[in-house]
């Protein structure tokens, strides 16, 4: 399994949004391809739709969350996110030739905008209180240069 | 582009000295080169010194030969909303640092924003502004990255589809830059938040977060690689910065950070299709800045592509820095950062009707490039339209002006000299003036009427412009009309020369420059007020009548 195309590279991947023109075949089938030619078991339902998604470099994953894991975690949650991700390997079998793509799940109706009207926040003190560290009045976070 | 990474740090710059010889030659200190929009207020656009100019005409042609370079520009605009993007907290500029924040811009979890529909609309005004299309459905989505200032761990963005795309937009360069029309494609607008400001203590030990600017506004302009010269691309920024503030939808403020300009500089040599490695620079305060910071950055690049040392140039951001008139290494950049955008799941999408685009069409503002066209219609010059244009407030006092029906070229002149001056001195914009267009109207029309002289016009402008008032009532208060009627001025005269026996027969000996001495004399007995015309036809009569 090439580290490279891990979960993380995955996800983003798995959009519903879709342009016109991944309606065309040889988008579709673009869409579809493997990400990687590293064979393994693919669970049932997927199988039928090409749907075999890399499995979870938790390591990567971890990293970009800027959380870190044991090995242990490690091991007690790559199941769990393969899982996942295996889900969406079935939905990527699902045939969507007919459908007309969607920019979202799921359309608010009306209007979801909210006019330009000042309202000051009241429990001020309650947010401060929650910072884990406070230097009033600035909140202290540790030393950061010019690092990404 | 990690837009958000740099706002408000000032980072100390290793003053390693790599090409600074070179560049010394290449361009003396031009540090008054202003491209003009920036300050609200006039500017006096006749300031640059033409040898200058030539100096670094001919600098540039010997060092870019050969080679091309290639600019683009990423522009964020924040704008003049009362409340934050996707919450009701108030921004002001300046308030107490942590004092305008929520829950929701605090990137607390449960947290849900919501857009404000003025965001909407100042996205929609730019995109119709710089001849976009428009997108009758966008989203938003994260673009997720870990920094301090940035309290969710993502900034809301929009990605694959922004609210506008594939416009351009038209300008002039400056006169004194050797003029020219230029047009620069849009790649895109999109509606995204700003970041927080990040602080350093004194001690260095740690650093300070500062929440209110988070989740503001900001509209974020990505131009094409169309610009080939700091100058194109200094218009180009002088330009939005004009366009939003005609617009109203931003202050356009760079020192305040309003308008913030991130800038790709690459070079190739010429007949080269592929772009040469793309360094981007930041850290410019104002246009002239901008300006120079590219012109250094190109010279940089073709050194070292003359020197065979091109694959010096790396991909990296490079910051400007102003008190040493060259750029540095701020940080490289390890491949493509991987922001992992995905689509925001707490935002439906942006929905556009066109009733709704067709409204906000007719509400447009005249755009400084159709007040460019339509001043220059009138038959002024080039150098006048620019600066009319430039400001706003200056077009809109110039064309309430003419309103009233004053001559075009006439009122240019009173606005880009003596109004222009005292403005400068004053440090004032033209509407913070009590000067109306209705009495500069006026004055033109006195004077042309020959009620008064243009000397007497000059004092009612400045009692005028510093106290109000109106051109009839300081003309009767001060009794300022103009002394047309030839038998009084013949009688000043008559007196002047008499009262000057002794220059008198100097000047009926050969010394007729004298003239100016009796009709300075005639003048002042007349407070001014002598039609200087008729002074000098009877004056010429009386001297010369032996
Ligand atoms: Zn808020």
């Amino acid at each position: 399994m090439t580290a490279m195309l891990s979960a993380a590279a995955a996800i983003p991947r798995l959009r519903l949004v879709t342009r016109p023109a991944a309606r065309l075949p040889s988008a579709r089938s673009n869409w579809l391809r493997p990400l990687s030619s590293a064979t393994h078991v693919t669970p049932p339902a997927a199988a039928a739709g090409a749907g075999s998604l890399e499995p979870p470099d938790l390591h990567r994953l971890a990293n970009a969350a800027r959380i870190s894991l044991t090995l242990q975690e490690v091991e007690e949650f790559e199941p769990k996110i393969r899982q996942v991700i295996d889900l969406f390997g079935q939905l990527q079998a699902v045939d969507l030739e007919s459908i007309e793509p969607s920019l979202r799940a799921g359309t608010a109706t009306g209007s979801s905008l909210r006019e330009d009207k000042p309202e000051t926040f009241v429990n001020r003190d309650a947010i401060v209180e929650a910072i884990p560290s406070y230097d009033d009045p600035y909140i202290k976070v540790p030393r950061v240069l010019n690092k990404e | 582009m990690a837009l958000t990474l740099l706002r408000g740090m000032r980072t100390p710059v290793s003053l390693r000295s790599n090409t600074g010889l070179f560049f010394n030659v290449l361009r003396p200190r031009l540090s008054h080169f202003t491209t003009r929009a920036e300050s609200a207020q006039a500017t006096e656009p006749k300031a640059v010194p033409k040898s200058i100019q030539l100096a670094t005409k001919e600098a540039a042609e010997q060092n870019t030969q050969g080679f091309e370079a290639i600019i683009g520009i990423e522009t964020h605009v924040q704008l003049s909303t009362v409340t934050k993007a996707f919450c009701s907290c108030p921004y002001d500029y300046g308030s107490q640092p942590n004092s305008t924040v929520c829950p929701t811009c605090m990137g607390h979890p449960g947290t849900l924003p919501v857009l404000n529909e003025r965001v909407v609309e100042c996205a929609v005004k730019l995109g119709l502004a710089l001849n976009c299309e428009i997108s009758m459905t966008s989203k938003f989505d994260r673009k997720q990255y870990f920094y301090p200032d940035l309290p969710k761990g993502y900034q809301i963005s929009q990605f694959d589809i922004p609210i506008a795309k594939k416009g351009y937009v038209d300008l002039d360069l400056p006169v004194e830059f050797g003029g020219g029309h230029r047009k620069f494609g849009i790649t895109r607008v999109h509606m995204e938040e700003d970041a927080g400001k990040l602080l350093h203590s004194e001690s260095g030990s740690y650093s300070q977060v500062d929440l209110n600017r988070a989740g503001v506004p900001l509209l974020e302009i990505v131009s094409e690689p169309d610009m080939r010269t700091g100058i194109e691309a200094a218009e180009y920024g002088a330009e939005l910065q004009r366009i939003v503030r005609y617009l109203g939808v931003s202050n356009g403020n760079m020192q305040e950070g309003s308008l913030r300009c991130d800038v790709n500089v690459s070079v190739r040599p010429v007949g080269q299709s592929e772009f040469g490695t793309k360094v981007e620079i930041k850290n410019m305060n104002s246009f002239s800045e901008i300006n120079r910071a590219i012109d250094y950055e190109i010279s940089r690049q073709i050194m070292l592509h003359k020197e065979g040392q091109a694959d010096q140039i790396v991909q990296e951001t490079r910051l400007w820095d102003e008190s040493s008139q060259k750029t540095f290494t701020m940080r490289k950049k390890e491949g493509l950062v991987n922001y992992r955008y995905f689509p925001e799941p707490d935002l439906p999408e942006v929905v556009l009707t066109t009733d709704y685009i067709d409204e906000i069409s007719k509400s447009m503002p005249e755009l400084p490039e159709a007040k460019r066209r339509r001043y220059e219609n009138m038959g002024l010059s080039m150098q006048d339209v620019l600066f009319l244009a430039n400001d706003d407030n200056v077009a809109h006092f110039f064309d309430s002006t003419l309103e009233y029906g004053a001559d075009a070229k006439l009122a240019c002149n009173w606005i880009m000299s003596d109004i222009a001056a005292y403005l400068k001195n004053e440090k004032l914009s033209i509407h913070e003036t009590k000067l109306t267009p209705l009495e500069l109207s006026e004055l033109i029309a006195s004077i042309k009427n020959g009620t008064i002289s243009g000397k007497i016009g000059k004092e009612i402008l400045f009692e005028l412009i510093a106290k109000g008032g109106t051109v009839k009532g300081v003309i009767e208060e001060k009794d300022l009309v103009q002394i047309a009627d030839p038998a009084a001025i013949e009688a000043m005269v008559d007196k002047v020369i008499a009262d000057n026996p002794k220059q008198l027969e100097e000047y009926r000996a050969g010394k007729t420059k004298l003239q100016g001495f009796f009709a300075g004399q005639v003048m002042k007995a007349s407070k001014g007020k002598a039609n200087p015309v008729l002074l000098n036809k009877i004056l010429g009569e009386k001297l010369n009548a032996k």
